[in-house]
């Protein structure tokens, strides 16, 4: 009889898998939690970078165009788009069934009001700095023009980068950057806004006259504010929020993993394309010299960052792209530890050990967050080159004002960073490298100092290039040139994850993740 | 002991006295022993284990126990904790004694013009402490350390100049008491100056429970040290103990040695200072030497 018992079992469990493998019907109605300890100032992305604003803005805004899970762009508040042959202009075909939250139409003249108010207000300059016009044929067209081709401008009508916002809202003359309607925004997404508490929570509801029949399928989404990510995992983990994007402590995603009814995924940042790396000024006496540059580089053993200090969660990072994205550079030098090669390097530099085997002393920044990533791999680097000869210390900011006058100001040797690929190269890539972006204050500009006049040709060219494969190849070897030259050592992605509830269907794992419409995510 | 010794010790002097009553509490021998043991550890330590704290020396979260080559095991990034503790316990100390300098210098100094000239001036510098006492501590601290860059004397100056309202009170309330006694009077009267009257007269015989307070300021220092630590405000480039609680705390539920040894080590300290600070005060206390 224990025998039959056990077939009993066995088909149990086999019923159950197969039940389990078939997709469950997308259920309309119920209301998700969302996590964060990033709190927003206001709810408008057109103005406003960053993860706290764009969460919430892209729920609330809709964009012309939407991106999938393998970079393919898809219609959203366009149904079609057309790119001239000679790649200077777009025409964009909007919906004609879209309205704003407010019952009004959208119409091309939203469009063109929306790409005015970004290109004048968003901190990332090049995505729309080619655009010479806008026009407006009929109400549903709207065409851009560019004075030159620019093959980023689809991504940057995606997520939270080009929402469309309201003429009739925003056009009256007010600064965009302190609209009121910021913080009340109107938008056409799949979700409007309930109530915004600055520092608690956004809660959003479903937007019932939405363009896309039957979505969203959710009735609620509430942003939840927390004050520290510790007590922020411990509600995940208790089940009381249902969806943590943007989760990087591998501590804590390590023991959230443990749990059976969560999801730990690091789909969905393939566009964010976070890397972090170990910045040089290359203007200071020992940072000028590439030998020094590549010398650290080889002191460095990034598969250590990962495996020991990130317990494998993050990736190592090979150069500027990030390998999620299609202009990733796999094939570029790579920078195994190798401490001989450094010495040799050091020495061929003139930087000779005295009796101590000492060479130099340097200092190092940090930026005061993001421990896991920035100071404990500091703390790392120190010992690491005192292997070689290079003497570190350490100097710490109090605050990340501090850190960023000190790095945008130039006045470091050098630096730990983390920095964004935001989709396209032309928004996030170019912005470190180019000899024009050398500004002083500006943080993540070319805050290295790096100046090639051929990186500098080839990303011009393949930001401009519409060919895709011959973009790839442009910037593939505008990075093999940047890898050698090794302006920063690229140590790792950050290992951002999505940490969510089994309960939820459709995670968000296109590559914007949480940065995108939620209009399909629904709970079983 | 017999009475015999006692009474011949009191004819000998007062600290021999005060060491007698000291030596007998059991509990204040041992906090002076063990902080005896704590600053030899840490003094010659450096000198006899050479291991430098910031090098990884083996793979990280060894435990303690199991390598010979690390015998208290190794933190995140295979650092060796033993020498941590060590070289550590150097600057600990270093920052707790040099704060608690600091506190007792201008605490006593303030205080003593304080108590010493009352009216006007009393009113004023107590204005002044009452400025400093009504500030959070720790936040104060937080303040000075980042205007400043951090560093180790900017930490001991931030927590000294934190922490002197305290022992600047207490003097004042000393030299209030002693300053009508005859023989401050007689002093006065042989026409000595006002300096010599507060250094030479008064202050001696105020020190014992400015002592009291010095010695557990020690230990105050070193927890604020720690706390600053904790809260990343410390130099990254002198190994501290608050400085291994700092940057081991995220790992505390996988290696709890990485943050509970080094915080053995504070608790150790600053209990054998207060032991040593509370034996201090029974034999200096008169009443107390009469039982």
């Amino acid at each position: 009889m224990k025998f039959a018992k056990y077939l009993l079992a066995a088909s149990l469990l086999a019923s159950t898998v197969i039940t389990g493998g078939v997709a469950v019907a997308q259920k309309a109605g119920g209301t998700v939690v969302i996590g964060t300890t990033q709190k927003p100032r206001h709810l408008n992305p057109a103005v406003q970078s960053g993860i706290a604003t764009a969460v919430p803005g892209t729920q609330i805004f809709a964009t012309p165009i939407r991106f999938d899970d393998k970079w393919n762009p898809q219609p959203y508040l366009a149904e079609s788009w057309k790119t001239s042959p000679d790649g200077k202009s777009i025409t964009l075909n909007m919906r004609k069934n879209a309205t704003f939250h407010d019952g009004k139409p959208i119409t091309s003249a939203d469009v063109a009001f929306s790409v005015q108010t970004v290109k004048d207000n968003h901190p990332f300059k090049t995505m729309f700095a080619p655009v010479t016009s806008v026009e407006t044929p009929d109400a549903h067209t709207a065409i851009i023009n560019f004075s030159s081709p620019h093959p980023a401008a689809l991504l940057a009508m995606s997520s939270a980068l080009l929402p469309i916002i309201p003429k009739h809202v925003y056009g009256d003359g007010q600064d965009a950057k302190k609209h009121p309607a910021n913080s009340k925004p109107v938008g056409s997404g799949p979700y409007m806004l309930e109530e915004f508490k600055p520092g608690e929570h956004v809660i959003l509801k479903k937007n019932p006259n939405y363009f896309i029949k039957d979505r969203p399928l959710l009735d609620r989404i509430i942003i939840k504010n927390y004050k520290d990510v510790t007590s922020m995992v411990l509600a995940v983990d208790k089940g009381e929020i249902d969806m943590l994007p943007f989760l990087t402590g591998t501590r804590n995603l390590a023991r959230l993993k443990k749990n059976a009814d969560l999801t730990v995924t690091n789909e969905g940042y393939a566009a964010v394309g976070p890397l972090n790396w170990l910045a040089f000024n290359t203007t200071n006496k020992y940072f000028k010299d590439k030998r020094v540059r590549q010398a650290i580089a080889y002191a460095i053993d990034r598969k250590f960052i990962v495996n020991a200090l990130h317990s494998g969660f993050s990736k190592t990072a090979t150069g500027p792209v990030v390998l999620g994205s299609p202009y990733g550079a796999p094939d570029v030098e790579a920078y195994d530890l190798d401490l001989d090669k450094a010495k040799a390097l050091l020495d061929v530099a003139g930087f000779k050990a005295d009796g101590d085997g000492m060479r130099f002393k340097v200092e190092l920044d940090f930026i005061p967050a993001f421990a896991e990533m920035q100071k404990t791999v500091a703390e790392y680097i120190k010992p690491q080159l005192k292997k070689v000869g290079i003497i570190v210390s350490l100097r710490s900011s109090p605050d990340f004002p501090s850190w960023a006058k000190r790095v945008g100001g130039h006045e470091f040797e050098m630096s730990m960073d983390i920095v964004f690929n935001w989709g396209d190269p032309v928004i996030g890539v170019h912005r470190t490298y180019i000899c024009s972006n050398i500004k002083k204050g500006v943080i993540w500009s070319n805050t290295q100092s790096y100046c090639n006049k051929d990186v500098d040709a080839l990303l011009a060219s393949a930001g401009a290039e519409l060919d895709q494969a011959k973009r790839v190849d442009l910037y593939q070897k505008a990075q093999a040139i940047i890898v050698d030259e090794a302006p920063q050592v690229f140590l790792n992605e950050l290992p951002y994850h999505t940490v969510y509830s089994n309960k939820i269907g459709n995670a968000p794992t296109s590559i914007w993740g949480a940065m995108a419409p939620m209009d399909n995510v629904f709970l079983k | 002991m017999s009475d015999i010794t006692t009474t011949e010790l009191v004819a000998e002097s007062p600290l021999s006295e005060a060491w007698a009553v000291f030596r007998r509490s059991g509990l204040a021998l041992f906090g002076l022993g063990l902080l005896l043991l704590i600053i030899i550890v840490s003094v010659v330590g450096p000198f006899i284990y050479v291991v430098d704290p910031f090098d990884i020396i083996w793979a990280p979260f060894t435990e303690p126990g199991v390598e010979a080559i690390v015998p208290l095991g190794t933190d995140q990034l295979g650092r060796d904790i033993l020498a941590g503790l060590i070289y550590g316990g150097n600057a600990t100390l270093l920052v707790g004694v040099s704060a608690a300098l600091i506190t007792v210098i201008i605490g006593i100094s303030i205080g003593a013009m304080a108590g010493f000239y009352g009216g006007l001036a009393d009113n004023i510098l107590m204005r002044v402490t009452e400025f400093f006492q009504v500030l959070p501590p720790l936040l104060f601290a937080m303040v000075l350390v980042t205007l400043f860059s951090p560093s180790l004397p900017i930490v001991a100056i931030a927590i000294g100049v934190v922490s002197w309202p305290a022992t600047a009170r207490l003097a004042r309330a000393e030299f209030i008491r002693i300053r009508n006694l005859e023989y401050v009077n007689a002093a006065r009267s042989i026409g000595s100056k006002n300096s010599r009257i507060i250094w030479r007269v008064i202050l001696p015989n105020a020190l014992p429970p400015l002592i009291v307070s010095s010695t557990l300021s020690v230990g105050i220092a070193i927890l604020f040290e720690a706390g600053l630590s904790f809260l990343g405000l410390s130099d990254p480039n002198v190994m501290s103990w608050g400085l291994m609680i700092g940057s081991g705390r995220e790992y505390i539920l996988d290696a709890w040695w990485v943050v509970t040894l080094p915080g053995a080590m504070i608790f150790l300290t600053v209990l054998s200072v207060s032991l040593v600070g509370d034996g201090l005060n029974d034999a200096f206390n008169p009443k107390l030497r009469e039982r």
